[in-house]
């Protein structure tokens, strides 16, 4: 069957910050994930789906249900429902691996707990009478991108498995009689609309970053938007092709950029930048500083520079910051970061 | 404790020497009682706990025994132990550091039937739980304030006795469990049950760092740990392997060290003091103190030792003792702010700013986590800065107000925090709702639509030897049978639902009845924002009524549309009453197993008829006919100032409606919100 092709994710019109904030992410999944705030129908479902294209590959074992990495830790083998794979990798063999994009897995609003950290393979016990586990979709997120649309309207139950998994990058199931845990370290991807109630202030912290994103006012760029969306509905296609070339120079300079991130510094001043700037507008917890560092270092990397620059560290406290700022519950989120340190600094 | 992570270590964690401290007596001494650390997000917490596994010292132990049975106290041993023809091998291993998950259901909490032993060989034996393995070491609950009660339970009953008894799926089994509880907590999340906060030995309170200087070291050492974890960890490897040994001496010295008899004095003296409840307090400050002195090597216990544990064990157990003092005479000051309304509405030049609201009656628990909440969860009234504003106000008569001070809802701690309910009852009735909320045990099913399909193996495994003998299941390896299924119980937190019916007639410009109003409503919206309730606005003037806002969980939303709602016109009560008892009509349909509140905000002085009745009567009428939902709880906030001359409206129309009503002045008392508490909870 041949796959759906999907929008360009260059093809977007505008929400820069938006485009940027993915692509940061997908160079260093340390940044923890994006939320993308806005009202409907800004592309940030489109955005998040059309990563896809621009993702850099991994190499894992082949159908492994954990996205394992060959040369890594066979703990989970032990327990895995795939017979074959798993008696040949724990007699020592070496499996069969495979080199592909990154994943997006989609955590739909009604995902049931059992569904999302994984559950007794039925089958397994109903025809052997053996207990294997039944991996869930943050076995299948692991190194890959976990998109949680309207993640404000998802269950609480499933909100706490979240943060869980979230918070060390691992799954622990005690449930329904399995007592298993596998590494799920993905980059939580969430798109939410304000207007239908906020997200907790727990899940509000797991996301590294956060962008608004509103409608385009512009009346020629609304233009463009539309011409672009009809070409693309006509002919999927030969649009993607026109589009083929800037994504493959976008990919490359992912690609690049993840080569040169681990050697990026931060001169020392800037450190104090960026802990003044945490200080000043009044950050929970230490989150907030670390991630600064690593959107400003993988921004430098972005560019191509080796040293991270004041711009840098501004740039990436104005997505990193907004949705952490220390606010009174029932206040918006603070959109200009820059506007409220400098009124703190003044009182 | 987990071989995916890399764990951060526990000597390179920068600052939280409270944290630390903490963590390490009860290390030394597991008598301490283990610990409960609250605080904001990304303050190290979760990492200090993961990160403590590696400075724990070995304990001795059966090789094989899933029991954790200690090779010195045979008269607790396991079953398996005691069998004569196997003398045990001792093996030393580290203290397990065992994750309990906010998913954890019970038979894997407790202990539940062995599947694959019962399947082969058809005996019924016991699948050690995670309380087994905890035996002896930690149990470790991030976010603890969100566990399940079911889970809860199950743990206070292992935690008081020492010993965790599985009656469950024909097996009847006693074994030890005596774990160190260790817990992390966001308070904003909600609060902790009483009696488990009380299992804590101690408690710590945990921020983040102001020290520009320390939060630079913190920054460049996570970075450095992110880079390379290994290199990381064995750069601190030297530091890491001090510590442990510092605790397998300290734990070695425990033993002898003296616990002066004129401590004991100072420590109940201490616990007198802060009015701490029950004797825990006593016993966990002087182990605690033990553990301290033990760990600095010293044989007697000193005056320090024990300050420095006290405000551990302390800082959860502490309460009022005395009622709080009356409000100063300062607050009952009027506050002549620029954007004082009645200012800019010479008409309402009689306007009085309400009393601000009493912020010195702390709640007696929690009385130091309220300070510490106080600037987040306080809002003063929005500042009138908007100048739209001001222009929409010339163009219309009506009149706007600020939203009246706002008071601290009281951190009342209830035995259940939100309302949670019992899946298995609803199940029959809704089918829409069947299906949700988290699974936490399994019961006998009735109609078979959920089925828990692991509850349901087991029963069925002991007796697959027999079964197949029989010639049943063809080719299956496991054989059901229908007295074998069994069903999800499942647990589900809900909100409840929140509809204001607010009164926006002209009468409620006066006396600032609107703004201390807004306050209370205020008050109430901060409140369904902790509980995540949804809320629903109806406001009443003119000539008729308007659904503002329709039931929604955005609290924002309400607040915002609260702050700009204009008072002004006569009142159709009737009309208001009509519309909110439809949205509530509504959202019945939708759940049928809601419990929704309706809070009615008005003087009750109808003068605008739906029909041609008489208003007064018509609104009366209509009240009985909404008091006959007996699933609609009602609250009549009778807004009438009082004086000499009262119509006491707002009391008949609560005697109609057959709810409780409370008058302006209750208000400023947080009792209101008491009032919505009580009786949420009554009717949950």
């Amino acid at each position: 069957m041949k796959k759906k092709q999907r929008y360009p994710f260059l093809a977007i019109e505008g929400q820069d910050d938006m485009k940027l904030a993915l692509i940061l992410n997908v160079i260093n999944p340390g940044l923890s994930g994006v939320l993308i705030r806005g009202e409907k129908g800004t592309a940030k479902s489109t955005a998040v789906r059309a990563l896809a294209d621009i993702l850099p590959e991994i190499v894992v074992v082949k159908d492994c249900p954990f996205q394992r990495n060959p040369d890594g830790s066979t703990a989970v083998c032990a327990d895995c429902g795939k017979a074959a794979c798993r008696d040949h990798v724990l007699a020592g063999g070496k499996p069969e691996t495979l080199s592909r994009g990154v994943r997006v897995v989609d955590l739909p609003v009604g995902a049931t707990e059992d569904r999302v950290v994984g559950t007794m393979d039925l089958e397994e016990a109903l025809k052997k009478g053996e207990k294997r586990i039944e991996p869930g979709l943050l076995a299948a997120a692991h190194r890959g991108i976990l998109y949680v649309d309207e993640v404000n309207l998802l269950d609480d139950h499933v909100v706490d498995v979240l943060l869980d998994s979230a918070a060390m990058g691992v799954n622990t199931i005690e449930r329904e009689g399995i007592s298993f845990s596998h590494p799920a370290r993905f980059t939580l991807v969430g798109t939410m609309n304000p207007e239908e109630g906020e997200l907790r202030p727990q899940l509000l912290d797991r996301f590294g970053l956060c962008v608004t994103v509103s409608g385009i006012t512009d009346p020629e760029a609304r233009v463009r938007i539309m011409e672009r969306r009809i070409a693309f509905d006509e002919d999927p296609d030969g649009f993607a092709a026109e589009w083929k070339k800037p994504s493959a120079d976008l990919a490359d300079a992912i690609r690049q950029a993840m080569i040169l991130y681990p050697s990026v510094t931060c001169p020392r001043p800037l450190l104090y930048d960026i802990a003044g700037y945490c200080l000043d507008v009044g950050v929970d917890g230490h989150r907030g500083d670390i991630i600064i560092l690593k959107t400003a270092r993988t921004l430098a990397a972005y560019n191509g520079r080796a040293e991270v620059t004041a711009g840098d560290v501004d740039r990436a406290a104005e997505l990193v910051l907004p949705h952490r700022v220390r606010r009174q519950p029932l206040q918006d989120v603070v959109v200009d970061i820059k506007g409220v340190r400098q009124g703190k600094n003044m009182v | 404790m987990n071989h995916f992570i890399n764990i951060f270590p526990f000597t390179a964690i920068i600052g939280q020497d409270d944290l630390k401290t903490a963590l390490i007596l009860n290390a030394v001494n597991p008598k301490t009682g283990g610990v409960l650390i609250r605080g904001e997000k990304g303050t190290a917490k979760s990492t200090a706990v993961r990160a403590l596994s590696a400075v724990l010292p070995d304990m001795e132990r059966h090789l094989g025994c899933a029991f954790a049975c200690d090779p010195k106290k045979p008269s607790e041993w396991c079953p398996f132990c005691r069998r004569k023809d196997h003398a045990p091998v001792v093996v030393k291993t580290k203290i397990p550091v065992v994750t309990l998950p906010l998913s954890a259901t019970e038979d894997r909490v407790a202990g539940g039937l062995d599947f694959n032993l019962a399947v082969q060989s058809g005996r019924r034996v016991l699948s050690p739980g995670l309380l087994a393995d905890a035996h002896r070491g930690i149990l470790y609950v991030d976010e603890v304030n969100l566990l399940d009660d079911h889970i809860v339970d199950i743990i206070l009953d292992a935690a008081a006795s020492g010993e965790n008894t599985v009656e469950r799926e024909g097996m009847a089994f006693v074994h030890p469990s005596r774990f160190i509880l260790v817990g992390t907590m966001n308070p904003e999340e909600g609060e902790i049950r009483p009696q488990l906060l009380d299992r804590f030995g101690l408690c710590v309170d945990v921020s983040s760092e102001k020290d520009p200087d320390r939060r630079v070291n913190l920054m460049t050492a996570r970075d450095d740990f992110d880079h390379d974890p290994s290199a990381f960890a064995i750069r601190h490897s030297l530091q890491t392997r001090e510590l442990a040994e510092r605790i397998v001496s300290a734990r070695g010295l425990l033993p002898s060290v003296v616990f002066p008899g004129y401590l004991r004095t100072l420590v109940s003296e201490l616990v007198m003091e802060n009015n701490a409840a029950g004797h825990r307090a006593d016993l966990v400050i002087e182990q605690a103190a033990k553990a301290l002195s033990a760990f600095e090597g010293r044989k007697e216990v000193t005056v320090e030792d024990v300050r420095n544990v006290a405000g551990f064990a302390l800082m959860h157990r502490k309460r009022d003792a005395s009622p709080p003092p009356p409000p100063s005479s300062k607050n009952h000051e009027h506050d002549h702010s620029p954007h004082e309304p009645d200012t800019e509405n010479p008409e309402e030049n009689k306007d009085d700013r309400p009393e601000p609201q009493s912020q010195d009656s702390p709640s007696p628990q929690g009385q130091e986590e309220e300070r510490k909440e106080q600037g987040s969860e306080h809002p003063a009234p929005e500042p009138d800065a908007d100048g739209d504003r001001d222009q929409e106000r010339n163009k219309v008569t009506d009149s706007l107000f600020d939203v009246g001070e706002t008071f601290k809802v009281k951190k009342i701690a209830p035995p259940k925090d939100r309302v949670v309910r019992n899946g298995s009852g609803k199940r029959s009735r809704t089918r829409t709702a069947m299906k949700q909320g988290r699974y936490v045990k399994s019961g006998n099913g009735k109609d078979g639509h959920d089925i828990a399909f692991d509850a349901t193996l087991r029963a069925a495994a002991p007796y697959q030897l027999s079964r197949k003998c029989g010639g049943e299941g063809q080719g299956l390896a496991v054989v059901l049978k229908n007295q074998d299924i069994r069903e999800k119980i499942r647990e589900k937190r809900m909100g409840n639902f929140l509809l204001f019916v607010v009164d926006g007639s002209g009468s409620m410009g006066a006396r600032g009845r609107m703004t201390a109003s807004k306050g209370a409503v205020m008050s109430l919206l901060l409140d369904a924002y902790q509980k995540r309730d949804k809320v629903a606005l109806v406001t009443f003037r003119k000539d008729g009524a308007w659904v503002n806002l329709p039931p929604t969980s955005s609290v924002e939303l309400a607040a915002r549309l609260l702050s700009d709602m204009p008072v002004g016109g006569k009142t159709p009560l009737a009309a208001g009453l009509v519309k909110g008892f439809e949205l509530v009509k509504n959202h019945l349909l939708r759940e049928p197993d809601a419990r929704p509140m309706m809070i009615v905000i008005t003087d009750g002085r109808a003068n605008v008829p739906l029909t041609g009745a008489k208003p007064l009567g018509e609104v009366l009428g209509i009240a009985e006919k909404i008091a006959g939902e007996p699933r609609l709880c009602s609250i009549v906030v009778d807004t009438e100032s009082q004086g000499p001359v009262r119509f006491g409206l707002a009391r008949k129309l609560a005697d109609a409606l057959s709810a409780a009503c409370f008058r302006i002045d209750d208000l400023k008392a947080e009792r209101l919100v008491e009032v919505v508490k009580r009786r949420r909870e009554e009717y949950a």
